[in-house]
């Protein structure tokens, strides 16, 4: 990664004298193909919108308004819709770490969305059965339950790869059907189903619950009663899961390990990596972070096991939220922020512009889309650019590439 | 080459400021429409089915539909994609000050029983439910409207079908069984069936009932297993109680050639083995209970069930019963049309006996 950006640097500072400005451009340009993206995906959306007869501005006003709480019309609580935004970023940073990890060795782990379940159901059976507990010892252990269990979730397609050469791909998808009807099994009619309930299990002690960033009464903040408030804890949780990944991947051997299987299988064995080890490694971080995340959302907000993972999709936005974040913690933890918001914000484009939620998933496939073709680095050519020289040759931009295409191992 | 960076910068600096300018200018639009009554704003907040269900949340949606062009009031909708959207849903139309916010379903007790508590001034309405603790335990709510069904009249009307039919020896393949597939052992369904399983039984004392449940009501293939497997244990009539699900249910009983019996709406269309179908008219109790929160007037037939009478002044009521006779409930007639005459007769014996109060169709599946 380091190679070819050395000679653009160079370039840069020999051929313009740099100003304050150029540096804070070559500073944002790594930002330009995510940005790219994300555009590119709300002037495609707004076509969609445009040509469903739908009212475009009012779609994006509502989505922002949903998502921030900035344009509102019906006069929704700016401090609510961030409160939303909150309570969706939270899962997604955790989950697109886990899918970036994998990413950084050349790994697609499709399987974060069973990885949540599989945390999701450890930290419910650790919070009930366990919940008499005191909540010190209680709440980090159905965390801990959680991530462990998604790690070995994540672990068994490493396993499975690194040992019989099975795709990690195939073999994630399959395992998030094993995982959502385990879920579905042990909560309706298993033997985590609550009394009374129909497709619920019993909800963890309080002990094991991730407190809430307001208190749970009806005093008024913001003009509204505080339990409406579901924001929780779990945001400290998934950033601190993103410092532990920033610091995996940068200051320890296993980071650099990781980075060169990725790069070329060939040569981290040549530089006498274990390719293999490094791998299971990889899916058991990997799925030890969706893990994470299952455990976070269960002890944070729904406290019961319930049948909503059929339709749960944080598993797989954190495919594009990783690669919108380009697998860098920071871009991980802002594309969360971004997706969170937009999953808020669909729910008042709804409301008040009665344009279906579904928009939000086609920006999600067009920013996903765009990534994936990448189609940006070449249309950017003919623009001026910004930051660099224009003449820089094509291979360098070629090699930037950072979820390249691994070596096949053998 | 620095002017050009410039001028697309300044470009770029340019629309980030205007595109909120405009977006303000363009959303102006809005209001407006006729009214007949007091101008409410309704919320309606779907469960994970969707608006395309077409069953609950359809049939909601169309009595919201209706109440806004016959009453004038400002309906809205909300999907939830998933259970963890019933929370934020609700709390939307709560928090915007809607005058009464809808949940359809059993699915959304626990959200309710949550939301409902946090604006104790906002009206609410759940079909098939009533607002619960986290453990699933009821919990009292003035302002919460419960509208519940009698399925198990219905259930009578189509379990009357099936047991003369079979008695008359006039199914398919006239063995004496008949069946059932569940969505799931919960009330509701298993109201449906016991009424079903007790008209049949009535009808032909020999006849035998199968019943399964599939767990699911959204995965035709399951339905469609349990369906076969009852067929193959002689059933020639089908019915389903299991929503989206159950529709693979009525088309296995087409490939089979056999009689089914659809559920909730008119399910005719859905497979021409479905004879007639058991009626829940969710889109009656959705537009009663949009009527009494906006002018305070009872259902026809109104008659109290829950402990506290309705209170029309304060709009408070804790709970809605729709059967046969207010027609909250009832049946439709599909592909077997019309019905043989003695079919016919026993139906509307029956029925005029239920609305009349000398029969009386048990809840529990025996």
């Amino acid at each position: 990664m380091a190679t070819p950006s050395a000679p653009t640097t160079e370039r840069t500072a020999s051929a313009d004298t740099p100003t304050p400005l150029s540096r804070v451009i070559a500073y944002l340009r790594p930002m330009g193909t995510p940005l790219g993206s994300v555009l590119f995906a709300f002037v495609v959306g707004a076509i969609v919108v445009v040509a469903t007869r739908g009212n475009a501005l009012l779609a994006y006003e509502s989505l922002a308004c949903g998502g921030f709480g900035i344009f509102c019309q019906n006069g929704e609580n700016t401090a609510l819709q961030l409160s939303n935004t909150l309570v969706f970023t939270t899962p997604l940073i955790l989950t697109g770490l886990a899918v970036a990890v994998a990413f950084r060795a050349g790994l697609f782990n499709i399987g974060a969305e069973g990885q949540l379940v599989m945390g999701a159901i450890a930290a419910a059976v650790v919070g009930i059965k366990l919940g008499t507990w005191p909540a010190l010892i209680l709440l980090p252990s159905v965390l801990i339950a959680g991530t462990l269990a998604g790690a070995a979730y994540g672990g068994l397609a490493g396993v499975l790869k690194a040992v019989t050469g099975a795709h990690e791909v195939v073999t994630t998808i399959m395992l998030n059907y094993v995982a959502l009807w385990a879920s579905r099994y042990l909560i309706i009619g298993g033997p985590l189903q609550a009394p009374g309930a129909f497709n619920a299990s019993p909800p963890v002690a309080a002990g094991a619950q991730l407190p809430r960033l307001v208190p749970l009464n009806n005093n008024l903040l913001f003009g509204l009663p505080q339990s409406v408030f579901t924001a929780y804890t779990g945001i400290f949780v998934s950033l601190f899961g993103a410092a532990i990944y920033f610091f995996i991947m940068r200051r320890t051997a296993l980071g650099y390990e990781i980075t060169a299987v990725g790069q070329s299988q060939r040569a981290a064995r040549y530089a006498g990596i274990s390719v293999r080890r490094t791998i299971v490694v990889t899916m058991l971080i990997s799925g030890a972070f969706a893990g994470l995340a299952g455990a976070v959302v269960l002890s944070g907000l729904s406290h019961s096991l319930v049948d909503t993972y059929f339709q749960d999709t944080t598993g797989f936005d954190a495919i594009a939220v990783s690669l919108l974040g380009q697998n860098t913690a920071i871009g991980v933890v802002l594309a969360a922020i971004l997706f969170g918001a937009l999953h808020a914000g669909g729910q008042v484009m709804e409301a008040d512009a009665q344009i279906s939620h579904n928009l939000v998933f086609v920006l999600e496939a067009l920013v996903l889309f765009s990534l994936a073709a990448n189609f940006l680095r070449t249309f950017k050519f003919r623009l001026p650019a910004f930051g660099r020289s224009p003449t820089q040759p094509a291979e360098l931009e070629a090699q930037d590439v950072v979820v390249g295409a691994a070596d096949e191992p053998g | 080459m620095r002017h050009l960076r410039f001028r697309f910068l300044a470009l770029g600096v340019v629309l980030m400021l205007a595109v909120p300018l405009v977006a303000a200018c363009g959303s102006t639009t809005g209001g407006g429409g006729t009214t007949t009554g007091k101008t409410i704003k309704v919320g309606l907040v779907t469960d994970t089915g969707g608006l395309n269900d077409k069953s609950f949340n359809h049939l909601a949606y169309t009595g919201l539909l209706k109440a806004e062009h016959d009453l004038g009031v400002r309906g809205d909708v909300l999907q939830s994609v998933t259970q963890t959207d019933y929370v934020p849903n609700l709390t939307h139309f709560a928090a915007q000050g809607y005058d009464l916010v809808i949940a359809v379903g059993f699915d959304m007790q626990v959200a309710l029983g949550q939301v409902s508590q946090t604006f104790p001034n906002t009206h609410f309405a759940i079909i098939d439910g009533s607002p619960t603790d986290a453990n699933f335990n009821p919990v009292p709510r003035a302002n919460v409207l419960s509208l519940f069904f009698r399925e198990q009249e219905a259930g009578a009307l189509v379990g009357t079908v099936a047991g003369v039919l079979e008695k008359d020896q006039k199914t398919p393949k006239p063995t004496g069984v008949i069946s059932a597939v569940g969505g799931q052992k919960i009330p509701p369904v298993d109201r449906y069936i016991a009424g079903y399983q007790w008209a049949a039984k009535m009808a032909d004392p020999s006849i035998k009932v199968l019943v399964g449940y599939s767990n699911d009501f959204t995965d035709p293939t399951k339905c469609s297993g349990i369906a076969n497997s009852q067929f193959g244990q002689g059933s020639d009539v089908v019915f389903q109680v299991a929503g989206g699900c159950g529709n693979g249910a009525l088309q296995a009983a087409g490939q089979k050639g056999v009689y089914s019996i659809g559920v909730d709406a008119d399910q005719g269309f859905v497979d021409k083995s479905v004879i007639v179908s058991a009626l829940k008219k969710v889109d009656v109790a959705t537009f009663d209970a949009i009527k009494f929160i906006q002018d305070g007037s009872l259902p026809p037939d109104y008659q109290a069930t829950g402990e506290a009478p309705c209170v029309a002044s304060t709009r408070s009521c804790t709970e809605f019963l729709f059967n046969l006779k207010n027609g909250g409930v009832g049946y439709a007639v599909d592909n077997l049309n019309p019905l043989p005459s003695d079919v016919q007769t026993a139906v509307t014996n029956l029925e005029n006996a239920i609305k009349a109060g000398q029969q009386t169709p048990p809840e529990t599946v025996s």
